[in-house]
């Protein structure tokens, strides 16, 4: 992991400079520009309220209104969801660029994580104001909440740089994954809690990780308490030590990996 | 190392044939990799040698030609000593803190939509410099690309020659020790291409510093070069100072078979009567 922190710091002109590029030209054709930032999180949030009001969904019972829980909780999910999304394309999205200089993947990766932390705070900013109309109250405990995101970033990237390699030398693996994403979605408290009473799935979202990385940071932002601490604090330290192992086949793989991206 | 900056002892570099076999080879070697086992140096089926046992040494003030027939396996070569493809065999050594700046595409990381201006930043951060630096910069680079009447204009309205002007005067800002250029001047108006060979040429004399750029181009050779490397076939099989000699064996021998007497005799004649 040194090697990574040396990297990002002899190349961190170039993480800055492909931040500034790539979150202004996000919105550099489009009309609105940046306010598509504060669009997006609003409409996601009329959808929930129709489907909620429809009926469409019984999600169990919540702590704060269904509408309000599964933006939450659809935000952290996309939290994670995102940092494996960027992750998992650094190699083949900067190919030309890997293989035409002597730029090393180190840096893309920690400027894709930049993005990704900057296209999360504005719409979440937006979250927390809707939040707030829905009547949730905030405790003192709630600012450790961007802390308690770390474990997802990490295991989103873990899962992200492995998945990279694979993207490169076996899409197979890579589009099963992608797809399984959003099996996995549906397999995590998101959209209903994890006081399911479905006997197959209960099981499983007892034994997926994010029920804990995800429940504990919620928990913390809108009620100040602890969601099963112990097995969060199991799962974090597991995706220090995943995100470690992935870095190191990442890196050990990328030279294997680099002379085939010409394919790409 | 001596006074070499550069020494290329056996590097051989395989790559396949096949794209499916190239992926399967790739799968392999990532987990005989990932589980500590050894990744075979030998040819497998459909694998072919892309450089093979090349061996040579670079001296400051050298601006080293290499040329060969397309596949010959010159990029390859470039691109392990610039450090982006790592050996199959032999062995690269670089003397120590030697600054490597490679061109293979000038194009590469240019955003069309963005100004001449920001693209220069952006060109300079791939390039690897600081912020500090590219201040310290930023007036030579504006001054030798002659791009400062277009520096609010979209690169995405450059003309291939501009973008040029501008990718390549980033990539010589970063005063590298050894500069490797593929085919990189192979764009551009004549007149900022020969500004280019006359500044190489004051380059390599200033400091320590070397040139090896891959051209099949005579008049680059002729006006550049003070060293040429032949390669055909993956080898190495000429290394002389002597460039008109190198390049009339190039032509004769190695590339001679597919022109006509005609063309053959008028590249030759470029060859022995070249004037800048």
């Amino acid at each position: 992991m040194w090697k990574f922190f040396r990297s990002i710091r002899s190349w961190w002109y170039l993480v800055k400079q492909l931040t500034l590029v790539e979150i202004v030209g996000m919105y550099k054709k489009s009309f609105l520009g940046m306010a598509w930032m504060f669009i997006l999180p609003i409409l996601a949030v009329i959808i929930w309220v129709i489907l909620n009001g429809a009926g469409v969904v019984n999600p169990g019972e919540t702590d704060i209104p269904y509408p309000a829980y599964v933006l939450l909780s659809t935000s952290i999910w996309g939290f994670f969801l995102e940092a494996y999304k960027s992750t998992s394309t650094i190699l083949t999205k900067n190919g030309r660029m890997l293989i035409m200089s002597e730029v090393p993947f180190e840096p893309l990766l920690a400027q894709k994580i930049v993005v990704h932390l900057i296209n999360f705070i504005i719409p979440f900013a937006v979250n927390i104001i809707v939040l707030l109309a829905f009547g949730v109250r905030f405790s003192a405990l709630a600012l450790l909440f961007p802390f308690s995101l770390a474990p997802l970033l990490l295991l989103g990237m873990s899962l992200g740089m492995v998945v990279a390699i694979f993207r490169v030398i076996m899409v197979d693996v890579a589009n099963l994954i992608d797809e399984g994403m959003k099996l996995l979605m549906f397999l995590t408290p998101i959209v209903y809690t994890p006081k399911i009473t479905a006997s197959w799935l209960e099981v499983i979202v007892h034994y997926n990780p994010l029920t804990y990385l995800i429940g504990f940071s919620r928990d913390l932002l809108t009620s100040g308490t602890f969601y099963m601490p112990l097995h969060y604090l199991i799962f974090s330290g597991v995706s220090l030590i995943v995100v470690a192992v992935s870095f190191r086949f990442l890196l050990k793989s990328s030279s294997i990996v680099l002379e085939r991206l010409i394919n790409n | 190392m001596d006074e070499h900056l550069l020494e290329i002892n056996q590097v051989s570099k395989k790559f396949c044939r096949r794209l499916k076999r190239s992926l399967f080879y790739g799968i392999k070697d990532v987990a005989r990799q990932t589980v500590g086992l050894p990744i075979t140096t030998q040819l497998r089926p459909e694998e072919f040698w892309a450089t093979h046992e090349v061996s040579f040494k670079v001296k400051p003030g050298e601006i080293i030609a290499v040329i060969g027939a397309n596949g010959s396996g010159k990029t390859t070569l470039m691109r392990m000593i610039a450090g982006i493809y790592q050996p199959t065999s032999g062995e690269i050594k670089y003397r120590q803190g030697l600054k490597v700046t490679p061109i293979f595409a000038l194009n590469v990381g240019l955003r069309n939509e963005f100004t001449g201006l920001e693209n220069m930043k952006l060109k300079a951060a791939i390039f690897g410099m600081t912020e500090a630096e590219l201040k310290r910069k930023l007036d030579f680079i504006i001054d030798f690309s002659e791009l400062e009447y277009a520096l609010d204009t979209p690169v995405g309205n450059y003309s291939s020659g501009m973008r040029a002007r501008l990718s390549y005067s980033v990539a010589i800002a970063t005063e590298p020790d050894l500069f490797i250029i593929d085919e990189a001047l192979a764009v551009g108006d004549s007149l900022f291409k020969t500004k280019c060979y006359e500044h190489l040429g004051e380059y390599v004399q200033e400091k320590e510093r070397a040139v090896l750029y891959v051209t099949n181009r005579i008049r680059k050779v002729m006006a550049l070069a003070n060293r040429v490397l032949v390669m055909r076939s993956g080898k190495l099989i000429q290394d002389s100072q002597d460039t008109t000699g190198a390049l009339e064996y190039y032509i004769n021998d190695i590339v001679g078979d597919d022109m006509t007497e005609r063309v053959k005799e008028m590249k030759l004649k470029k060859i022995r009567h070249f004037e800048m």
